[in-house]
């Protein structure tokens, strides 16, 4: 899963701890997400999207393995 | 209630329960020791609901399941494979050809010794879980760095 939330957190000049804040969850998670580490819930995926204003598919690519797709 | 100051709070419980233990040893009370730590753990709750700050969102919680999970499938088969072995003990079964030895009874493992396993046993759970904690919130980026 690939994701364009770098490219909208600079469209709409927002560090990493903004997003953060205003979604409800740890940097961390944020840059997880970003390095795709750490694949969101659909709750959170469209927090992300709506709090962007966009369609959760034009934040988020499906498509390619991820760490939680794999096993163990 | 803010988050170092929750961090505190589980540092003076500690040194707390330390002194309480080290108490509870001298005058041959455990029952001390047991009761401080179940009243310890459950202020700890008390307090990390009253956390203001964001401590855990769904990416910790995810390491924390998986992490307990894992240590579970691990720790169980462990647990089942020492119980086997106690229970074998416990039960006496008569042997064939009975041997007639005077006086042989069900070799039941020593309190001492049965305290001292337990003890190996929380150990071994402990260190499996923060193990697999270390390992699941590396694969879930959790010291990932940025150049932001």
């Amino acid at each position: 899963m690939r994701n364009k939330i770098k490219v909208y957190r600079a469209m709409h000049d927002l560090t990493q701890e903004d997003l953060a804040r205003k979604i409800g969850v740890t940097r961390q998670t944020i840059l997880a997400i970003e390095k795709g580490r750490y694949v969101p819930s659909l709750d959170l995926a469209f927090k992300i999207a709506r709090h962007f204003g966009v369609n959760i598919e034009e934040i988020f690519i499906y498509g390619e393995d991820s760490p939680q797709s794999r096993p163990g | 209630m803010k988050k170092n100051t929750f961090y505190l709070l589980i540092g003076c419980i500690a040194l707390a329960l330390l002194a309480i233990l080290w108490y509870s040893v001298e005058i041959h009370r455990p029952l001390l020791i047991e009761a401080a730590f179940i009243a310890g753990i459950a202020v700890i709750y008390v307090a990390r609901r009253r956390v203001e700050d964001l401590i855990e969102d769904e990416r910790s919680v995810k390491i924390t399941e998986k992490a307990a999970v894992r240590t579970f499938q691990v720790f169980w088969v462990v647990f089942f494979a020492f119980s086997i072995g106690a229970v074998m003990k416990i039960l006496y079964v008569p042997e064939f050809p009975r041997s007639f030895r005077p006086g042989r009874s069900p070799a039941i493992l020593p309190p001492r010794l049965m305290g001292y396993i337990q003890l190996g046993l929380l150990c071994l759970m402990i260190f499996l879980y923060v193990g697999f904690r270390i390992y699941y919130a590396r694969k879930y980026g959790e010291w990932e760095t940025d150049e932001e």
